[in-house]
């Protein structure tokens, strides 16, 4: 397995809450992994500790058998659930600012607000974006620089339909270029003709993992990701996650 | 640095911007003015009044407004932006934590800088032309010594603003560290003095309320007229305690520093830049300690 980024044995505790418990998973390089799970279940908890932003309590996360340092974020694309700008900047006083943290220029910047169809809006304020626009504007700086990496965290979250379709379109074609993607969803019908692998977070901890072609086998009688995911809530309420895995 | 600079940039555009850089410089320049010109109203006297007795004037009022703009312009430069979660993404973009917080300091100390320095040049020259250069010298003292005192309470302010969760626990924090620089600390002081050291209490107060400022009726436009001669001089041990005091506390620091008659509880001239870059160094450390074990 041609691993670009490995979780190994992840604990976070918030106090006596456990949010991630010995979480250990690796993803291949161009893959594109759905991290599955209710609310709460750790999704971005996890992704927290891949970006810097949360300190695992213990356990280690390596990009290519090595520590992530800060400079390997610079090639990490993030799109978070909530898309957090700077109101009183305008669409591209924002992209730009977040484009130079990651090394890239305005040309660079340019390119994606088209590609993403908000560069006509780029002198507008972000406080005056439907939550759509907003959306692709952090779709858009996460793009800039063609990331390695590209880690969404529940970008399908509140899309009409057209935006949904325009933003599978958009990671289908990174997807092609060889970028390796993280996506987490509640919204499973979203990522499942894109996702080549499947994790599934149950409070904390790993209920199942493992490409997704081999997920079908594994369970023949479900047609559809969505009803893999529910088959596997439901056993792991009276079963131990390493048998579901194994 | 490159990245940190960036920050710092974003920083002080965003305070220009929301007004508070040319806000600050208007009741900076205002406060000067006001000072030079009714400064000595109580006797009678209006009018420019030369360097030496503007920076006599000025005194209480950088201590006390200084302190509390650094403040309150530190206070929200990192709580601010984990309430509204624009730091993740910075985070998440490769910036470090250290970055983040140098970033911050300079943009902070730039939009501190602008207003006060501003504010100094202007009434500076206004003053020199209408009432002559004597004492530019220690004109420009209090100028360096209040903006140093300015970057150590803007570094407080940003180590407050991390430590804090919310911006009003943050703002509330800031103004006790205010309160507790300008005012407790001295009480506080002089507490001790008196406490344990009663034989020699009555000259140690004499002493130490002159080089501070908790002393109402102190008449330091007297001190300045009548010379070293006539201040009371402390004892030995009672200089040796003041001088601690003195690096404990910024404000009393800055003050010493201006005073244009002093006790003999005098900071040597090197030691000043040393405390103060001390100062901005540990207040700025245990911001990073924090800031390097918090979950964002």
């Amino acid at each position: 397995m041609n691993s670009i980024l490995q979780f190994k044995n992840i604990q976070k505790r918030f106090g006596s809450i456990v949010a991630l418990n010995n979480v250990t998973l690796e993803v291949e390089q161009g893959s594109v992994l759905a991290l599955l799970g209710p609310n709460g279940a750790g999704k971005s908890t996890l992704f927290g500790c891949l970006l810097g932003l949360i300190f695992p309590t213990s356990g280690e996360v390596l990009l290519r058998e090595q520590d992530v340092r800060d400079s390997d974020r610079r090639s990490f694309g993030y799109v978070p659930e909530r898309i957090s700008l700077y109101p009183q900047r305008t669409v591209w006083e924002n992209g730009l600012f977040f484009a130079k943290l990651r090394g890239h220029d305005k040309h660079e910047l340019e390119k994606q607000l088209k590609r993403v169809g908000l560069y006509n809006v780029h002198d507008r304020k972000v406080s005056q974006l439907s939550k759509g626009m907003l959306q692709r504007l952090g779709l858009a700086i996460a793009l800039c620089g063609q990331p390695k990496l590209l880690v969404l965290d529940e970008p399908f979250n509140g899309l009409d339909p057209v935006l949904l379709e325009q933003l599978q379109n958009i990671l289908r074609a990174e997807k092609e270029r060889g970028a390796t993607l993280l996506i987490s969803t509640h919204t499973i019908s979203a990522v499942e003709n894109l996702a080549t692998h499947v994790a599934i977070l149950l409070q904390g901890e790993v209920a199942a993992t493992g490409a997704f072609a081999e997920l079908r086998t594994r369970y023949p009688e479900q047609a559809s990701l969505e009803s893999i995911y529910h088959a596997i809530a439901r056993q792991s309420r009276n079963a131990k996650p390493e048998e579901i895995a194994a | 640095m490159k990245t940190a600079l960036q920050i710092a940039c974003k920083e002080f555009s965003d305070r220009f911007r929301s007004g508070w850089v040319i806000a600050c410089t208007a009741v900076w320049l205002g406060a000067i003015a006001l000072t030079s010109l009714f400064g000595l109203i109580q006797i009678g006297k209006i009018g420019w009044q030369g360097y030496e007795r503007t920076v006599v004037s000025l005194l209480n009022l950088v201590q006390y407004l200084v302190p509390l703009l650094a403040l309150l312009l530190g206070h929200d430069l990192v709580v601010s932006e984990r309430e509204d979660r624009t730091i993740a993404l910075s985070i998440a973009s490769g910036v470090s934590r250290a970055q983040l917080l140098i970033g911050k300091f300079i943009g902070g100390c730039l939009a501190l800088a602008f207003p006060v320095s501003l504010g100094f040049v202007i009434a500076g020259v206004v003053i020199g032309l209408g009432a002559g250069r004597s004492g530019l010298a220690s004109f420009i003292v209090l100028a360096f010594s209040g903006l140093g005192l300015g970057v150590i309470f803007l570094a407080l302010g940003l180590v407050v603003s991390i430590f804090c969760s919310t911006r009003v626990q943050s703002l509330v924090a800031a103004l006790l560290v205010w309160c507790a620089a300008v005012f407790v600390f001295d009480l506080v002081a002089l507490g001790v003095v008196v406490s344990t050291r009663t034989n020699e209490a009555t000259k140690q107060i004499e002493s130490v309320t002159d080089a501070m400022h908790v002393n109402a009726i102190a008449d330091m436009h007297q001190a300045f007229e009548s010379g070293v001669d006539n201040v009371p001089q402390a004892k030995p041990a009672a200089t040796k305690i003041l001088f601690w005091t003195l690096l404990a506390n910024p404000v009393d620091l800055f003050r010493v520093i201006n005073l244009p008659v002093t006790t003999e509880a005098r900071v040597p001239a090197p030691v000043i830049p040393l405390a103060f870059a001390c100062w901005i160094a540990l207040v700025l450390s245990a911001g990073f300690w924090r800031l390097r074990r918090l979950d964002l």
